[in-house]
């Protein structure tokens, strides 16, 4: 316990990492109100420029960015009526026509307590189920981690994308992006066409810049010339009895916000969407009707997407199953610095996850402060024209994939995916799946592998192991569930069932 | 979430179809790593990869090809979809892109930036310079400075930049 402590207190004894917490979440704000700029974005340019730095100094700085960032999608939500991220959706519903009211800095101020609170809920989850669910996963099987990795694959495809077959079609794209190089087991070649620089396969770091830079600054040139709207701020820092008042609400939607983010494949955008679903149907008599600037109806989602942060980090660290896009290219990160996300990242270095723990909990601390302030200076900032901005982030997306390998055929991939991004984001197919296929697409081939071997090749065996032992069955029952909710016979079912009852 | 497109958007039905061309492309070419020798075969993940992406790109294609068409005066592909804002930008980071191992990081950048701005922006040109200017500096010295970057150098004009 007290070597945990100590682990937590790395970030906060440190005056260097206290200032890198710091600049993440302030740099995190403001990208995620920046519309055009996103955490995913960011956090996968960030990832090329930090690879060569200490693991804790890159991780301060990740942290910051993530935390801040699903934060700062509010203001630009409640300011301009534009969701910043789309966590900040449910935001907008309620805070753009507060703002109209004149009442935006009571509404930022809000958002901001009760987004630190759910920040809260979600870390204190983080550090105590992390631990039970990790030694827990230590009897996970290969097989295990291969149904894990199609379930996180599909959900990610079906709740964000426009069909079923579009979020199956992104997500075994990206599997087979993964696939490309040598085959780590036999050194056999795939998808290298007797090119040396497909040997090694491609960079996920190119792709991940490629389709969430590149492809969301083509997608921002149709909107180019939306104007900013100017906003007046006033009153800032909340009302003790309103903090008061919505206090069990926060707690009920800090809650959804953890479980929703700790599902594989859901993060803060369903969650925060859940939560005010739920606001909408508790609150039993609201001060004004909801969508004309209820609080209610901006605290939850508020609550629930920070809460989402500590959430998603469970099934990352604990499972190596990143929850959604930005969890995905986290996860990269910790790749590339050597880390194993997974059960035994906890056993075998504890270290390292209180201190993300006691990061994410500074980063917290330093969204109270920096939400509530600064905030005149915010509103002139993300005025930034997007004419302006487009160019920019094509820069950075290239340097940042440059910089990871010195090497200018990632750049060519990155521009590559950029382009193909675009085209697959405007006919409706989602990249997050394809990112989280070509991170979980090697683990899942290799344990697919090993699944068959234990088998020794027989199709039979294979398929019994995955009802006879109860972890596989009932991650198989879920996988089943969730296809069979994909066809007819569901709905077919559903309208016979309601039938049945009226 | 998305809701469900009442029409065709223009191109998306050439676009199912490069889907599924690409998806049949490579499962062919995963077919090809090891064929059915084994089930534990290097080809075998791809295959189901690919075989997961011809079926979905199928049902794609069928689906979008059952959507009704544009109403008559909707604009087309080239006014919606890649409009020529888009293909100057996309030129643009293509000759940046293709430009940066000769002519370096500064060089390159300063002149995709100055006409991305000017062709983006258009303003003064003086006052696109200036904003060139200003943002390249910031750049160059966060990620060489603060994050020790590499930046690529040209191999025409090393040394210089």
């Amino acid at each position: 316990m007290l070597e945990a402590l100590g682990f937590f207190a790395t970030a906060w004894t440190d005056p260097w990492l206290i200032f890198l917490v710091a600049t993440g979440t302030l740099t995190g704000i403001y990208i995620g109100a920046i519309p055009g700029l996103s955490v995913t974005m960011a956090t996968s340019i960030l990832i090329s420029f930090t690879f060569k730095w200490d693991v804790n100094e890159a991780l301060a700085l990740i942290s910051g960015v993530f935390f801040g960032g699903v934060y700062g999608g509010s203001r630009t939500a409640i300011l301009l009526n534009i969701p910043g991220a789309p966590s900040a959706i449910a935001t907008a519903l309620e805070g753009y026509p507060l703002a109209k009211r004149g009442e935006a800095g009571e509404a930022i101020g809000l958002t901001t307590v009760m987004s630190v609170f759910g920040g809260f809920v979600g870390i204190i989850a983080l550090a105590l189920f992390a631990p039970v669910i990790s030694e827990f996963a230590l009897m996970f099987q290969s097989r295990d981690y291969l149904l894990l990795g199609v379930i996180g694959i599909l959900l990610v495809g079906t709740l964000s994308g426009e069909s079923f077959a579009k979020g199956a079609f992104a997500g075994a794209l990206g599997v087979l992006i993964g696939m490309v190089g040598l085959d780590p087991m036999t050194a056999e070649g795939r998808f290298t066409f007797g090119s040396i620089h497909l040997l090694g396969g491609i960079s996920y770091v190119a792709a991940m810049i490629g389709l969430f830079g590149v492809a969301e600054a083509l997608v921002q040139l149709k909107t180019l010339n939306t104007p900013a709207i100017k906003q007046k701020i006033d009153r800032i820092i909340p009302k003790f009895s309103d903090v008061k008042k919505y206090f069990w609400l926060a707690i009920r939607a800090s809650g959804i916000g953890t479980i929703i983010g700790a599902l594989p494949g859901t993060g803060g955008d369903i969650a925060a969407l859940l939560a005010y679903d739920d606001a909408k149907r508790s609150t039993k008599n609201p001060e004004r009707p909801f969508g004309t600037g209820n609080r209610e109806g901006l605290v939850a989602p508020e609550a629930a997407n920070n809460a989402a942060v500590g959430g998603a980090h469970i099934p990352m660290l604990t499972l190596g199953i990143p929850g959604d896009a930005v969890t995905a290219v986290i996860i990269g990160a910790l790749f590339i610095h050597g880390l194993k996300p997974g059960p035994l990242l906890l056993v075998e270095t504890p270290h390292l996850f209180w201190f993300i723990v006691g990061t994410l909990t500074l980063a917290n601390i330093f969204l109270l402060i920096f939400g509530l302030t600064g905030i005149r200076l915010f509103t002139k900032i993300v005025e930034c024209p997007k004419a302006v901005l487009i160019p920019l982030i094509i820069v950075l997306s290239s340097v940042g994939t440059y910089a990871i390998q010195n090497n200018p055929v990632d750049v060519y991939w990155m521009l590559l995916f950029g382009v193909v991004g675009y085209f697959m984001k405007t006919y409706g197919l989602e990249v997050g799946p394809v990112i989280l296929g070509v991170i979980l697409g090697p683990m899942m081939d290799s344990n697919y592998r090993r699944t068959m071997l234990r088998a020794r090749s027989d199709f039979g065996d294979f398929i019994w192991g995955f009802i006879s032992n109860p972890i596989s069955l009932i991650l198989t029952v879920a996988l089943l569930f969730m296809l069979l909710s994909q066809t007819k016979l569901w709905s077919y079912l559903r309208s016979r069932i309601s039938a049945g009852r009226t | 979430m998305t809701s469900e497109t009442p029409h065709r958007r223009p191109g998306e039905l050439v676009f199912a179809l490069l889907l599924v061309v690409f998806s049949v492309a490579a499962f062919w070419q995963a077919y090809g790593i090891s064929g059915f020798s084994s089930k534990i075969a290097p080809g075998v993940f791809p295959m189901i990869a690919s075989g997961v992406m011809v079926i979905s790109g199928l049902k794609v294609l069928i689906s979008t090809a059952r959507l009704p068409k544009q109403d008559a005066g909707a604009p087309g592909f080239l006014s919606e979809i890649l409009t020529g804002r888009h293909l100057v930008v996309i030129g643009l980071v293509f000759g940046y892109v293709l430009s940066m191992p000769f002519v370096g990081f500064v060089a390159s950048s300063a002149l995709f930036l100055f006409c991305a701005f000017q062709f983006l922006w258009r303003k003064n040109p003086l006052l696109t310079l200036a904003l060139t200017a200003t943002t390249l500096t910031l750049i160059y010295l966060v990620f060489r400075e603060v994050f020790q970057v590499v930046l690529p150098q040209g191999t025409l004009i090393r040394g210089l930049f």
